[in-house]
């Protein structure tokens, strides 16, 4: 692949988003900064990851992709972790649940040869499983703590007449994998006919048969989806019952957060 | 000397300060008094819903916390101020209680609903169609479901008519009289209050202000607090 975007046209892209800052400038939408900083950052950020990955790419794969793998999964977990500081363990549960995903991940690739050894391969698809199960799991934190907020009074009712807390949850569980799964769903349901899947585009721009493109993009939309499906089904069966003290009771969350 | 159930010692919680109390078995304790002086929280306490501060409760001279939560709270049934229930119909709330403990027989509806003057036509009954009034009576039913020695009611008559009142009234003393259930209710209805208390507590401020027989309490109240709170009510 000796193709290369040259450096004058990555300046032309300046223009591009200037477009969308110069409009919120003149009708005050107030964005300016916001998009100004994101590119900025967003830009730089892309640079240094490309000097990184060069680097690593150069070591051997097995020094290499273990350490990048690493990095991916511990910024990862920082991310998803924001979504329910105020509940205990969750870096945990999100750490164990990205290692176990993405080993189950590698297993099936690797076994079944699916995708080499090579950081090439293994580095930017393993990006998108964990990048993809990292949102999965924010959402299903969130999901989850709003369900239980909107719920409080049947959770009460229900553990007032005897449930334990895995009985009183069923309902406030069920919504959470629910509200998690049917957007990824859907994306596989339309996955080529509304938008050509990123990492296909990325191989055809890259001078590879169409087909060929197909069969990767295959194995990684369905190794995605299977992640995030385990990502909103770990969260959910791990994180509800923190949301109950030792004699199942439920905590008041917003008490702690609150002070 | 008569078997004592419930005994709370120097019980905090939130706005409760320094509880002390004594329920023997039989007992048909009545609490009243102003809004947020505790008298949900106090309720929540004998279901284990919530735990004191500080302070012990002790249940059939036991240190509560010794007893199996699912069965404690089981035997000693709440039903909270606001009926929270469950989807879908109202079947599904009526067995809820008992299939958690695998108890649950066909036949046990029609009963359970005859208690709470509903028809038989409401159990397959969206449970979101229904009204305010009906929603308690659920509440209620799905509550006497689980069979309990105890019951616990949290103002369950406040949102029905006067007509509904005195049926489920009537059904209620039945019920303890037949099953010699020792009921904790809280309402602020004092004529109820008279009606089915055999012992009245007031609360206020986080404290047991005056307690005393039922009905005679009313008559003579001893504080200033308690006869400011009949004039209102
Ligand atoms: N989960 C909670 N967290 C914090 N404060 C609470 C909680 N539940 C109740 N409170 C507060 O505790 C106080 C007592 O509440 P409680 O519900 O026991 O009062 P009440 O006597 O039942 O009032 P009402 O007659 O309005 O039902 C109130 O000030 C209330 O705001
Ligand atoms: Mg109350």
């Amino acid at each position: 692949m000796e193709r290369d975007v040259s450096n004058f046209s990555l300046l032309v892209l300046i223009v591009f988003v200037m477009i969308p800052f110069t409009i919120s400038y003149f009708y005050q939408l107030g964005l300016k900064k916001d998009i100004l900083w994101s590119s900025i950052r967003g830009a730089i950020q892309l640079f240094l990851i490309g000097l990184i990955l060069t680097y690593l790419f150069n070591l051997k794969p097995l020094i290499g992709i273990p350490i990048m793998l690493s990095v991916m999964i511990t910024i990862a977990t920082f991310h998803a972790r924001k979504k329910g500081k105020e509940l205990p363990n969750v870096f945990m549960t999100v750490l164990v649940g990205l290692i176990t995903i993405e080993i189950i991940v590698l297993a099936l690739w690797l076994s079944f040869d699916m995708v080499s050894f090579t950081p090439e391969e293994i580095i930017p698809m393993s990006g998108m499983v964990i990048g993809n199960s990292m949102v999965a799991m924010g959402l299903s934190l969130e999901r989850m703590k709003s369900e239980f907020e909107t719920n409080h009074g049947k959770i009460l009712a229900a553990l007032s007449l005897g449930a334990t807390p895995k009985q009183a949850s069923h309902l406030t569980v069920r919504r959470t994998l629910n509200a998690a799964l049917i957007p990824n769903i859907d994306q596989l349901k339309t996955i080529g006919l509304v938008q050509l899947p990123g990492m296909m585009t990325g191989l055809i721009l890259g001078g590879i048969e169409p087909i060929v493109a197909i069969k990767y993009q295959l194995v990684i939309s369905i190794s995605i989806f299977s992640s995030v499906s385990l990502s909103a089904i770990i969260v959910s069966m791990v994180m509800y019952r923190f949301f109950y003290n030792q004699n199942m009771q439920l905590v008041d969350f917003q008490k702690i957060k609150n002070g | 000397m008569a078997e004592s159930i419930f005994d709370l010692k120097h019980v905090r919680k939130r706005v409760l300060k320094d509880i002390n109390l004594s329920i023997q078995k039989g007992e048909r304790i009545m609490i009243f008094g102003p809004s947020g002086s505790g008298k949900s929280t106090l309720l929540h306490l004998f279901n284990r819903l919530e735990d004191p501060d500080s302070g012990q409760i002790f249940y059939y001279g036991e240190p509560i916390d010794s007893y199996d939560i699912p069965q404690l709270r089981k035997k000693n049934g709440i039903v909270l101020q606001y009926p929270y229930l469950f989807p879908e119909t109202v079947l599904d709330n009526l067995k809820y209680g008992p299939s958690l403990f695998d108890e649950w027989q066909s036949g046990n509806e029609d009963k359970l609903l005859d208690y709470v003057n509903l028809p038989k036509e409401y159990l397959d009954k969206p449970v979101d169609d229904l009204s305010g009034g009906e929603k308690q009576r659920v509440s209620l039913a799905r509550t006497l479901a689980n069979q309990p020695e105890i019951l616990l009611l949290d103002e369950p008559t406040s949102a029905l008519d006067d007509q509904n009142i005195e049926s489920i009234e009537e059904d209620l003393m039945t019920l303890m009289d037949s099953k010699a259930l020792t009921t904790i209710m809280v309402t602020h209805n004092l004529h109820q209050a008279k009606r089915l208390g055999t012992r009245g507590l007031f609360l206020a401020d986080g404290m047991i202000k005056e307690e005393g027989d039922l009905p005679g309490m009313f008559d003579q109240p001893k504080t200033d607090e308690l006869q400011k709170f009949i004039n209102v009510n």
